[in-house]
């Protein structure tokens, strides 16, 4: 029997080369887009998932070291796209490009998720894995630091 | 200018646009479009379309390509507030490839808002005037007693109203005004003011796509391998492995096209995936003849640059008397700068589709300039560029790097061989090694001063592999006209002499954001700190003499708004108490007039032993009339983060020909803990507006060398100051 990996809430059979990084599988098969390819070798971020809630580079992880597993992507992070860092992001209005920023979230989103209210220093030290060319890393800075307080009130 | 109702033209229904309401083409004046180089014969050529249906949604065409800068809602904004829109029922689109329809869509040069502010807010204004028109109409009375706002036209007899959408189809019936008249500042509405990008939530949804995320049915994909010297060509190809490999469909020799934005050349696969291609690509057997650049090393280049400029080159041009300066001096200050090559580096490699087939060919890009796709594919195809259908996608990120289609070119050749529509997405490692470069340079000043401390004198040679080496292979050095921006610099110099000395080419370069402004404004502005440190001046007191001397009343306004600026980034910033900072901190200051616009930078920095922390900048802004706040802000922190890059380690690095670089991890751009604060100051004095997708850049590397200067005396006058080892 195939095996099988659950992606954002639905379980898909995996049908291509175990070899095959997550992020290929994401976009040319299963055609949700909103994971980006960067750099290919986990360095830029651009590509970060969450497995089983942990942020992953999805680029350097085989789709086969996934099976039976569960896979979030940026679709999936909120049921109506109204997660506190999405929110934050627009308040912000952070995206230039935009290309990195399903990246920026999602690693910033399993960040908070184990550590909910973070020193500057701290949320420094969690995004050093994301590259933004255009420059919106003070933006983000200040939008993860609003989304945690939003995150604070819900608890 | 010319404003056409387009309403009832048969491009309308033949494009597919949506029939019925109002339609607004609108046209550049001509004097514009020659400025830009850009002739049309036709007397109609729109550039942007307002579409209000009957239900009063309203669409407003973008023709100018969208990559993070925000275009794509500062100029529908400036219609919105003409038209006294109510920017919810707006959305915006970006158009397809046609200069016919749209009017100049290459997107550089910072020019979009310089050359669009005007046409886009008549357009808007002349469609608020056949509205208010055929409400008049309907009321039977005047036009002057209604007024719009809002979406609505209102009667002030008795204040009853109609909507856009009511109005649409009969404003469409209306003539178009012959004098427009536009706003007043105090009146504007979303001008600037800080409208939020009109695709934010498509970005935080992942739901936006940009060229690597076009999707079609029979969608094949593919990878390449360029031969990594430029001018060399493949000897042999093995494809026998790659072939074999599952997935795999096609291995297809892609032979350099000799013209500016062809491929380089290179060998493609083309799969059912992305990842097989790639890896495919590894399986290949290639012999490359590297060909006449193989011996290319751009450190030892950079010192022959050097030696270019530290001994007499040809002249460009010249004023005064330079000899006499300098035997009537009492001080002479002299220093050489370099700068090695860079890489655009956008998060989004380059990536297309494209479809060739028999009649059609259709192509959907994350582009800076649709026209020289359609350009260099009907070229290669043999087909008429109109037979070339672009569709624009979003950029993620471009900096001058998707201005140029060769990935678009290599694409269609990839779709031709298997005739199928193909997306090709360049690795990483062949966007770093395989691009068009920002030119290696090296500039050496000599300046004489005088007795009362004025500068009097100025040599200026620069070498650079310029630009003009992409067109023309026979370029050995930057022409003439390249160094006007050294000769007209609004310094006040009376006797100048500039020279420029060989540079002969030995890869593609080609325009990365700022361009040339990158190493002037690093060269006048650091200099500029060293005649200040020689003469016993602060820099800011130094650089305000320099601009009185000015006496050219052409250049009367550059002197007042370059010193404007300089003097916000001084007030804003904590220059006024640099004494008081801890001895290790400095802060450094500079400004530079570029792409028409004035940028001044206070940078403060902490140096301890070899690292150099950039702590705050404060950015001092004169664009004229801001059109939106925010994005103009971001502009800022977008060039303070790649100018840092630039200035502190990122360099491309030749050897035997190739580039050695190949992804972030040794081409080391700044990351989120290395982040300034960095605040933007705008002098908003309601001038033309002018635009900041460049100008940011060319004040920061200046102003970070004499922070460095200030806070341990150490001075660095190579870019970048701390290179990679690699």
């Amino acid at each position: 029997m195939a095996q099988t990996v659950t992606i954002n809430g639905k379980s898909y059979e995996i049908n291509v080369d175990g070899a095959m990084p997550l992020l290929w599988f994401l976009r040319d098969k299963l055609e949700l887009t909103g994971t980006k390819f960067g750099c290919g070798m986990a360095v830029c971020g651009a590509c970060t998932v969450h497995l089983d809630g942990q942020a992953t580079r999805s680029c350097v992880i085989p789709v086969s070291a996934v099976a039976g597993k569960s896979i979030t992507t940026i679709e999936g992070l909120a049921e109506n796209n109204d997660h506190p860092l999405q929110k934050a992001w627009l308040n912000n209005k952070v995206p230039q490009c935009g290309y990195c920023q399903a990246g920026q979230i999602m690693n910033a989103a399993s960040f908070l998720a184990q550590n909910p209210s973070p020193t500057p220093e701290e949320i420094d030290t969690a995004m050093q894995g994301n590259i933004c060319r255009c420059g919106t890393y003070q933006r983000i800075k200040v939008a993860i630091s609003e989304a945690a307080l939003e995150l604070g009130k819900e608890v | 200018m010319s404003i056409e109702n387009v309403s009832r033209r048969k491009f309308i229904k033949q494009s597919g646009l949506a029939v019925g309401g109002l339609w607004l083409g609108i046209a550049l004046p001509n004097v514009v479009m020659a400025k830009l180089g850009l002739a049309f014969e036709a007397a109609f050529n729109p550039n942007a379309f307002i579409h209000i249906a009957t239900n009063g949604d309203t669409l407003i065409y973008c023709g100018r390509c969208e990559m993070g800068q925000g275009i794509s809602t500062a100029l529908p904004a400036a219609v919105a507030d003409e038209l006294e829109a109510d920017w919810t029922r707006v959305s915006i689109k970006q158009a397809d490839g046609n200069e016919e329809l749209y009017g100049p869509q290459a997107t550089g040069g910072s020019a979009s808002i310089r050359v669009m502010y005007i046409p886009m807010r008549e357009a808007g204004a002349a469609a608020k005037a056949m509205l208010i028109a055929a409400a008049a109409k309907k009321w039977q009375v005047s036009a002057q007693d209604c007024y719009a706002d809002s979406h609505f036209v209102i009667n002030r007899n008795d204040n009853s109203k109609l909507s856009y959408g009511e109005l649409a189809s009969l404003a469409a019936d209306m003539p178009v005004p012959k004098n427009i008249k536009l706003k007043a500042k105090a009146d504007f509405k979303y001008i600037g003011k800080d409208l939020a990008r009109h695709n934010q939530g498509d970005i935080v949804n992942g739901q936006l796509t940009y060229g690597v995320d076009t999707k079609m049915p029979g969608l094949k994909y593919a990878a390449v391998v360029h031969c990594p010297v430029f001018e060399g060509k493949l000897k042999s190809l093995d494809k026998t492995a790659a072939l074999a490999m599952a997935g795999v469909e096609a291995v297809v020799e892609i032979p350099r096209m000799e013209v500016p934005f062809g491929s380089i050349g290179g060998v493609g696969v083309v799969a059912d995936n992305t990842w097989t291609a790639q890896q495919a690509i590894k399986k290949l057997v290639i012999e490359w003849d590297l060909g006449p650049n193989k011996t290319y090393d751009s450190k030892a280049y950079k010192l022959q640059l050097v030696k270019n400029v530290e001994s007499p080159a040809q002249k460009a041009a010249e004023r005064g008397d330079i000899e006499q300066a300098f035997a009537n001096a009492k001080h002479k200050v002299s220093a050489t700068y370099t700068g090695g090559h860079l890489s655009h580096s956008p998060m989004e490699p380059n990536a297309s589709v494209v479809w060739v087939q028999e009649n059609s060919c259709e192509v959907w890009a994350a582009t800076q300039s649709p026209a020289d796709i359609q350009k260099v594919l009907a070229q290669y195809l043999g087909r008429e560029p109109k037979d070339i259908l672009v569709h624009v996608t979003m950029a993620g990120g471009a900096f001058g790097r998707k201005f140029k289609c060769d990935y678009v070119q290599e694409a269609a050749a990839l779709s031709k061989a298997v005739n199928a529509p193909v997306q090709l997405t360049w690795s990483r490692e062949e966007d770093t090694r395989t691009g068009y470069y920002h030119s290696i340079n090296a500039q050496h000043i000599e300046a004489a001063i005088d007795e009362d401390g004025n500068v009097s004198g100025w040599l200026h040679r620069a070498a650079f592999m310029p630009i003009a080496s992409l067109f023309d292979d026979q370029v050995e050095r930057a022409p003439a006209g390249s160094l006007g921006d050294i000769f007209n610099h609004p310094f006040g110099i009376e006797n100048i002499r500039t020279e420029t000395g060989e540079a002969k080419r030995h890869t593609r370069i080609g325009w990365y954001r700022a361009v040339y402004a990158i190493f002037y404004g690093f060269a006048f502005g650091t200099f500029a700190d060293e005649i200040a440190n020689k003469v016993g001046k602060d820099t800011l007191t130094l650089l305000n003499n320099i601009y009185d001397n000015n006496n050219d009343p052409k250049q009367e306004i550059q002197v007042r708004r370059s010193k404007g600026a300089l003097a916000l980034a001084a007030e804003k910033s904590k220059w006024f108490s640099r004494d008081k900072l801890p001895k290790n901190q400095g802060i450094g200051i500079a400004v530079h007039y570029s792409f028409e616009s004035y940028v001044a930078m206070a940078v403060l920095v902490e140096v301890n032993g070899d690292d150099i922390k950039v702590l705050e900048v404060d950015c001092a802004v004169d664009c004229g009339q801001v059109l939106n706040i925010d994005s103009a802000t971001a502009q800022m922190e977008g060039a303070v983060v790649m100018a840092t890059s630039l200035s502190l380690r990122t360099e491309i690095v030749f050897r035997e020909g190739a580039v050695v670089n190949s992804n972030f991890h040794n081409y080391p751009v700044l990351r989120f803990d290395e982040m300034p604060t960095v605040r933007a100051h705008f002098i908003d004095n309601g001038d033309k507006p002018t635009g900041l997708g460049e100008p940011g850049l060319g004040p920061f590397p200046a102003a970070l060398s004499n922070a460095v200067f200030a806070a341990s005396g150490k001075r660095y006058r190579d870019l970048p100051f701390k290179p990679s080892t690699i």
